[in-house]
């Protein structure tokens, strides 16, 4: 702390003394004080958004993966964040009154990684992460329900195929199952990626600034004999112009990226949902012992949309005996205004009402208007229909049996009060697209000497919890490739080599989870039963059935997740896509 | 294609001005006092050619006086020269990474005696002396300038290969020049990526280069000038005599010295790969780059550059092979399959 306070200090006093005398400072200090308010400097990556996923790829660049402080990679990069540099992560934890921020999001094992062991340790320690290594995911309107556990990922850990998240840790001997992952809070993840940043010299942080202009490269001048120029970056800080330059410029400046915007060079396929989140963290009810519950997220399938019940601040020693949730519940716009405008008390007792309710048997195949008709063949019907619908039940209870560890269906525990704020968002697909012209590319991820990652270059529905996880697959391809093109002495943005081998990884990756996220938006939107209404809470009570094709596919997709839940290797294969695992039988 | 660097005017004042500001640019310290000259000549002799006009019956005179240097191959590269830095162009580009992590892999084990040597990790080539044989556009003569080397020298029997590499690394280093990072050259360690300690020459093969170098190398001061790294990658596929070209190349080596050379097996799988796939199926190398009946298997290269010298021994050999599906050109190092790609290090005693 003293050090950090240290530092910072004599950063200030050399900023004083540069504009008095700028000669008389060695060449250390004049480094430095270039960086905070000289321009002309030229990095190998200016990163452009010190958010999640700008502050984890700068990580990843400065990380050698070799022991040592002398072997650290000749890389220079900065990293230009719009807003106050975050406080540091024991600012936030120190306070008493707290509560958690409602702004989080669930990382897969894999995006763990990312972090780091200094990070992943530190917002362990401060009881920053909500762990969960047990995963239940049901439906409103059908028996069926999946439930993954961390065992579900023994065998990729042990294939090496999914890192360890025990070796970043010194863990307690009763939590050493694999995790499913667990749920950060933005502002202690950037916050512990930042305090990690602050102790590397490679890395010039530049807060409060605007970025005003940038001049990249045309398509034309790149592949040439003279290589392309550095792409030039104005900025605005402190009322004063400051110009960068740099061999690779990253958008990591979010949905609405300014860079992505401004080079222009970005097609973008989007696509509304036609729904909105609402989000907020509860404290849960803990008088009927819900310890076990706490490790476990949840997650209720609805016909507009999942109420997920996500754990957060369970990673520390328990000293307080509330246990908080973090709800995100996606839903149509009109009724996500609804939600929003109710009282906290209301609040509640309508999320306790949707979301702790436990299977159901499968609506009837046929519609209502069928079942008054008496002749023979409508009889032979209906019993076909019942048959149908026990067969499923009863594959449900099957699939209970398989494991001690994955029993019954467990009731998510009820939420008592809401403490944060209740936010709403929209909800958007998006991602960047390529076209071929001369048969070379233009847009996807990648323009001349500019690369998008996260959110500037895919947005989805949260349900599967993928945003930021892709967004973090994108800032570790990048990272490599940029670590491989310094190691080489080449320039990353020099040729088209790295670029396009980022895009090529990408595109695939990319659309695959965007298209993956949406056949499952469009897969739970289909129900056999009237959609019930959270707008007017009289309709409720007995479930409607409409028949029909809607029926079929409700009908198929309850029998779809009992055979998953059923069939081990099936499920695992599912648990280790979502956890960022490399496939079986790839290198 | 093949006059596509036949510049207009003004362009080609442009490269000649580049040409004499890399020269001013040149340190002058007594060490390299021979080296100076040696470069004066070649570079004063292109740009004579560039003031003759740049017409291809001049360049092609004065490339034909080179002995070990097949015209028609010459000619051939000289074609590749506008596209030498387009990486969709020249799988050249895609394979420089993997090429310089087996240099950089092999300087460190071998010529460095403390592992945990600061330079071996972050620079693995400063303090270094390196020719660059073939360097054509000047790929990895810049990556080896990059990674610390002291002086790189990047030869090439096509004069407008080389060229490009000027050219290339001219608009390099003036770039960083501007924004003022090698104001300071000697003392830039860790962020110096300029350029400025590159000299290319052209239009001369390895052995006339030898003779020059020999001949104006001071008795007193034996090794100093002699190279720690000499590279011949995919050269030797491309010379009438590859055994006298290996033979330069280790004269010029300092004890302890590596030479790299990297070629094609000549096998059937490099058949189907290296020409038929490469060259006729999806034209990724340009009709004609190779002719299978010239490369060599690593057995025939130790051979030749290790039979009559018992002073130069083999220290590493790896294949370097194309991940499928083979579209985006990643590499990989293979110390097992040396069937089509391959590279090898080797040493010379004390």
């Amino acid at each position: 702390m003293s050090a950090t306070l240290q530092r910072h200090t004599t950063r200030q006093l050399t900023r004083a003394k540069t504009t008095l005398k700028c000669t008389s400072l060695n060449s250390t200090f004049a480094s430095r004080c270039n960086s905070t308010s000289v321009s002309n400097e030229h990095y190998n990556v200016v990163v452009a958004g010190g958010g999640a996923v700008g502050s984890v790829l700068a990580r990843l660049l400065l990380d050698d993966n070799v022991g040592g402080s002398n072997n650290r990679r000749p890389i220079k990069i900065a990293l230009l964040e719009q807003r106050p540099s975050p406080p540091s992560l024991n600012n936030i934890t120190s306070k008493t009154d707290s509560f958690p921020n409602p702004r989080a999001y669930a990382l897969s094992p894999t995006s763990l990684s990312y972090l780091g062991p200094s990070v992943l340790q530190s917002l362990v320690k401060s009881n920053r992460c909500g762990i969960y290594d047990s995963m239940q995911i049901w439906e409103h309107d059908g028996p069926a329900q999946l439930h993954f556990v961390g065992d579900d990922l023994e065998e990729a850990i042990n294939d090496g195929r999914l890192v360890n998240l025990n070796t970043y840790l010194d863990r307690n001997k009763d939590r050493t199952k694999p995790w499913l992952g667990a749920v950060v809070e933005d502002a202690s993840l950037v916050s512990a990626i930042w305090d990690e940043l602050r102790t590397d010299e490679r890395i010039d942080l530049l807060d409060n600034i605007q970025i005003k202009s940038i001049e990249s490269p045309s398509y034309d001048q790149m592949g040439k004999i003279e290589p392309p120029p550095h792409v030039n970056i104005t900025c605005c800080r402190h009322d004063e112009t400051v110009a960068l330059s740099a061999d690779l410029l990253v958008a990591a400046d979010g949905a609405n990226s300014f860079v992505r915007k401004c080079v222009g060079n970005f097609p973008m396929v989007t696509r509304s949902y036609g729904r909105k989140a609402v989000t907020c963290t509860v404290e849960i009810d803990t008088s009927k012992g819900n310890w076990g519950m706490a490790q476990t997220a949840f997650q209720r399938f609805l016909p507009h949309g999942p109420i997920a019940l996500l754990p957060v601040w369970n990673s520390g020693d328990q000293t307080d005996d509330r246990i908080y949730a973090n709800v995100v519940w996606s839903t149509t716009p009109s009724e996500a205004d609804h939600l929003l405008s109710l009282s906290p008390s209301e609040f509640v007792s309508t999320l306790n009402h949707y979301l702790c309710q436990g299977p159901n048997v499968n609506p009837s195949l046929l519609p209502n208007s069928v079942s008054s008709n008496t002749s023979i063949l409508t009889k032979v019907a209906k019993e076909i229909d019942s048959l149908l619908r026990t067969a499923n039940t009863a594959l449900t209870i099957g699939t209970w049996t398989e494991a001690p560890s994955r029993n019954f269906f467990r009731m998510p525990p009820r939420s008592v009060g809401v403490v944060s704020p209740i936010l709403g968002f929209d909800l958007t697909l998006s991602h960047v697209s390529s076209s071929s012209v001369n048969g070379n590319r233009r847009g996807g991820y990648t323009s001349p000497r500019v690369a998008l990652v996260g959110d500037a270059a895919h947005t989805m529905h949260p349900m599967a919890g993928q945003g930021l996880n892709l967004g973090m697959g994108d800032v570790n391809v990048l990272s490599n490739l940029v670590k491989e093109a310094i190691d080489s002495g080449m320039d990353v943005g020099g040729t088209d080599l790295f670029l396009d081998r980022f895009n090529d990884d990408r595109m695939l990756t990319g659309w695959g989870t965007v298209g993956g996220v949406h056949s499952l938006h469009e897969i739970f939107g289909q129900s056999g039963s009237v959609p019930i209404s959270v707008t007017n809470p009289q309709s409720q009570g007995q479930i409607e059935s409409v028949g029909g094709i809607q029926g079929l596919i409700g009908y198929s997709r309850s029998m779809g997740m009992n055979i998953v839940n059923g069939i081990g290797p099936v499920r695992r294969a599912l648990a280790e896509v979502a956890a960022g695992a490399v496939p079986r039988g790839l290198p | 294609m093949a006059f596509a660097l036949l510049q207009p005017p003004l362009r080609r004042d442009h490269c000649r001005a580049s040409l004499l500001r890399l020269l001013r640019k040149r340190p002058v310290a007594g060490r390299y006092a021979n080296t100076r000259t040696f470069g004066n000549r070649a570079s004063s002799t292109a740009a004579n050619k560039i003031n003759a006009g740049g017409g291809s019956s001049s360049s092609s005179s004065s490339e034909s006086k080179s002995m070990n240097a097949s015209q028609c191959e010459v000619n051939k590269f000289s074609s590749f020269a506008s596209s030498w830095w387009d990486s969709r162009n020249n799988p050249l580009v895609g394979m420089n990474p993997i090429r310089v992590k087996f240099i950089r892999d092999v300087v460190q084990e071998f010529q460095f005696s403390n592992k945990a040597n600061q330079h071996a990790m972050q620079l693995p080539l400063h303090n270094k002396q390196v020719l660059d044989i073939g360097c054509g556009g000047g790929l990895l003569t810049e990556s080896l300038s990059r990674l610390g080397a002291t002086r790189v020298f990047g030869l090439d029997a096509s004069s407008k290969v080389v060229e490009v590499a000027k050219s290339h690394s001219f608009h390099n280093s003036s770039r960083m020049a501007s924004i003022g990072n090698i104001t300071n050259v000697e003392n830039a360690d860790i962020n110096q990526s300029g350029l400025t300690n590159i000299s290319y020459v052209g239009g001369v093969t390895v052995e006339e280069f030898a003779t020059t170098w020999q001949l104006e190398s001071q008795p007193n001061v034996p090794h100093n000038e002699l190279f720690d790294v000499i590279t011949a990658l995919e050269v030797v596929e491309h010379v009438p005599n590859p055994s006298s070209l290996l033979h330069a190349a280790t004269s010029l080596l300092k004890p302890n010295g590596i030479l790299f050379v990297s070629t094609i097996n000549r096998t059937i799988k490099s058949y189907g790969m290296a020409i038929v796939a490469a060259e006729y199926i999806t034209g990724k190398v340009p009709l004609g780059t190779h002719d299978w009946n010239h490369f060599f298997s690593p057995k025939e290269i130790e051979s030749m550059i290790c039979k009559d010298s018992n002073s130069m021994r083999q220290v590493s050999v790896s294949g370097m092979v194309l991940k499928p599906p083979f579209v985006n050109m990643q590499w990989y190092l293979s110390p097992e399959d040396t069937d089509i790609n391959w590279i090898g290090a080797y040493q010379k005693q004390h």
